[in-house]
C-alpha cells in the first residue's frame, strides 16, 4: 500500500532541488556576464578595437563570440537585458524587488506608479508561491548555501561551528526599522543591507568600475555571521527582504505538506532545512521558501506540494515510524 | 527598566535624532563638485526616489556615470554621479529610459525636450584662465559642445560665452585643454 501511495507523488518534485541549483547558478552567472557585456558594448560604441589593450581585446573577442548569434547591432541589441535581481530590465519590461518599491514609498512618502507596477509581478508570484525568491532566485542564497556546506565540512574536520538560535521575528523588526529610517532620512537605506541588491551591485562595481565597494565588506560579514554564529543566520533573522516576502507569502497557495501516512519520523527534513523550520511536525509557516530541499532528502516521499491556503496542524508521528507503531500496538491492546 | 537598558535606549534615541542630519552632512561640502545624470530630480527628491539599482551606469555608452561610496554622506551611498572633468555626459538619454525608480526621468532625445528637462548645471568660463581671452584662439569647448550656438556662442578670437540654455553636460569641461580647466560646470542640485 505504501508503494502505491509513493507512486502517486509527481516524480518531478524530488528533482526540483536540482532545478533550483540550476536556477541559482544561472542567475549568478548572468550577474557576472552582464557587466562584461556592458564593457564590451562600450568598446563597440567607441569603435576603437585597434586602441584596446591586449587584455581588453581578449575580453572583446570572447564576449563577441558569445553574443554574436544574438545580435546584429551589439551597441543597441545588448541593452535588452540590464540590471540586477534588485531591479532589472528584460526586453523593455521592467522588474523590481518589492522591497525597492516599499523603500521608495517610505523614503519619498509618495508613489511612483511605474516602479510599483514593475514590482507587481514578483508580488503576485510571492502571493502564490510564498517566499520562493529566497530559495530560487536570490544570488546571495547560492553563496549562503555553499557557506552552509563549508560549515559542515569544517564541522567534520573538527572545527565546530556555533549554531545559535534567535527569535525569527527579529527580521520583521529590521524591516520596520528600515522603513522608519528611510522615512526619516529620505533615502532608501535598506538597499545597503539587502544581500541580493548588494551582490548585483558589487559584482558590477568590481568588473566594470574597478573595485568592490563598502557593500562587499558588509556581505563578507554576513557570511562570517552565518559561519560562526548562526547557520543561515542572516536570512533567518535579519534580512528585511526576506521579512517582506514572508509577510506577502503568508497565505500562499502552493505549499509543501507532510503526508503523515508515509512519514517515518527520520527528521532528515528538519536537519536539511536551511531556514530551521520544522517539517517533521508540520511547522512550515510563512517562512518556508518552497526550496524543496526537504522533498529531495525525504527517503519515503512523504513530503509533497499541495494547493492549500493554510498549513496542516501537527499530524503527530509518521505512520511508518517506530513511535506510531508503538502507539497503535497499545491502542489495539486496549 | 534597568539603568543599563535606559542608557541604551537613550543612545539609540540620540542616534535616531542625529541620523537625518548626519545623512545629509554632504550638503555643506562644496568642494565635491558632481553632477547627477541628465533628467534627475532635485537633490532631495532624487535621494528619496533612487533605489540604487545601478542600471543607469550599466546602459551608459560613455561610461561616465559612477557611484558614491561614503564620501558624500550616508544618504547618497551607491547613488550615481558624473564628474565632468573626468567624463562628460553625451546626452544619449538612455539612463532616463532605463531608470525604474523615476529618480532620472525619461526624456526624449530631441532638442526641445532636452533643453526643457535637463538641468544638470551650467558652465562658467574663467576668463583669467581661458586661452581665447588671453589672445590665443582656442575654441575647443565650443567644438565639444553638443548644443553649439545654443548653449555656447563664440565671439572674437573664439571667446566662449555660455548662454542660459546650457544643460550642464560637462563635455566642454572635459575637453578644455587648460590645466586647471578654464570652463567648469556649476552643478544645479535644486
Amino acid at each position: 500500500m505504501t508503494e502505491a501511495v509513493a507512486k502517486r507523488r509527481f516524480f518531478l518534485w524530488r528533482h526540483l532541488n536540482k532545478l533550483r541549483w540550476v536556477s541559482l547558478t544561472t542567475i549568478f552567472v548572468m550577474l557576472i556576464a552582464l557587466p562584461y557585456i556592458h564593457v564590451y558594448q562600450t568598446f563597440v560604441a567607441a569603435h576603437a578595437y585597434d586602441f584596446l589593450a591586449p587584455s581588453e581585446k581578449q575580453l572583446y573577442d570572447v564576449v563577441e563570440f558569445f553574443t554574436a548569434p544574438l545580435s546584429n547591432d551589439p551597441a543597441e541589441d545588448l541593452d535588452a537585458i540590464k540590471g540586477t535581481i534588485w531591479a532589472g530590465t528584460f526586453f523593455g519590461f521592467k522588474l523590481s524587488d518589492p522591497l525597492a518599491a516599499l523603500g521608495q514609498i517610505s523614503a519619498s512618502k509618495g508613489v511612483y506608479l511605474p516602479l510599483l507596477i514593475s514590482a507587481l509581478v514578483p508580488i503576485g508570484l510571492t502571493l502564490v508561491f510564498g517566499r520562493f525568491f529566497c530559495g530560487w532566485i536570490c544570488p546571495a542564497t547560492l553563496l549562503y548555501e555553499l557557506n552552509t556546506n563549508f560549515a559542515a565540512i569544517l564541522n567534520r574536520l573538527g572545527f565546530p561551528m556555533r549554531r545559535r538560535h534567535f527569535d525569527r521575528r527579529l527580521k520583521y523588526l529590521v524591516l520596520a526599522i528600515g522603513v522608519v529610517l528611510a522615512a526619516m532620512t529620505g533615502s532608501a537605506l535598506m538597499a545597503a543591507v539587502y544581500p541580493p541588491a548588494i551582490i548585483g551591485r558589487e559584482i558590477y562595481y568590481a568588473i566594470a568600475l574597478g573595485g568592490f565597494g563598502a557593500g562587499a565588506v558588509f556581505f563578507v560579514f554576513t557570511l562570517l555571521f552565518d559561519l560562526l554564529v548562526a547557520r543561515r543566520g542572516f536570512c533567518r533573522y535579519i534580512c528585511p527582504g526576506g521579512a517582506l516576502y514572508s509577510l506577502l507569502g503568508r497565505y500562499r497557495l502552493v505549499r509543501i505538506q507532510r503526508v503523515v501516512e508515509d512519514c517515518n519520523d527520520c527528521a532528515k527534513c528538519n536537519a536539511v532545512c536551511e531556514f530551521g523550520l520544522d517539517p517533521l511536525r508540520d511547522g512550515f509557516g510563512q517562512e518556508c521558501n518552497n526550496c524543496t530541499a526537504c522533498i529531495a532528502v525525504c527517503p519515503t516521499d512523504a513530503l509533497t506540494f499541495r494547493m492549500r491556503l493554510q498549513d496542516q496542524p501537527d499530524q503527530g508521528p509518521g505512520h511508518l515510524g517506530r513511535h506510531y507503531r508503538k502507539c497503535s500496538a497499545t491502542r489495539e491492546a486496549a | 527598566m534597568k539603568r543599563r537598558n535606559f542608557l541604551l535606549a537613550l543612545q539609540a534615541g540620540a542616534v535616531a535624532l542625529a541620523l537625518p542630519k548626519f545623512a545629509h552632512a554632504a550638503r555643506r561640502r562644496f568642494s565635491l563638485r558632481y553632477l547627477r545624470p541628465p533628467g534627475s530630480l532635485p537633490e532631495d527628491e532624487f535621494l528619496s526616489a533612487c533605489i540604487r539599482c545601478g542600471q543607469c551606469s550599466e546602459v551608459c555608452p560613455n561610461r561616465c556615470i559612477e557611484y558614491f561610496g561614503f564620501e558624500n554622506g550616508l544618504a547618497s551611498v551607491d547613488t550615481p554621479y558624473i564628474i565632468p572633468r573626468e567624463k562628460g555626459c553625451i546626452l544619449c538619454m538612455k539612463c532616463g529610459d532605463v531608470c525604474p525608480s523615476g529618480a532620472i526621468r525619461p526624456i526624449e532625445r530631441e532638442l526641445e525636450p532636452i533643453l526643457e528637462g535637463v538641468k544638470m548645471g551650467r558652465a562658467v568660463v574663467d576668463e583669467t584662465l581661458c586661452l581665447s581671452f588671453q589672445g590665443k584662439s582656442c575654441g575647443v569647448c565650443y567644438r565639444a559642445c553638443p548644443l553649439p550656438d545654443i548653449a555656447i556662442t563664440v565671439g572674437m578670437m573664439e571667446q566662449p560665452h555660455v548662454t542660459d540654455q546650457c544643460v550642464g553636460c560637462g563635455l566642454c569641461e572635459r575637453s578644455c585643454i587648460q590645466m586647471p580647466q578654464a570652463i567648469r560646470v556649476i552643478p544645479n542640485h535644486d
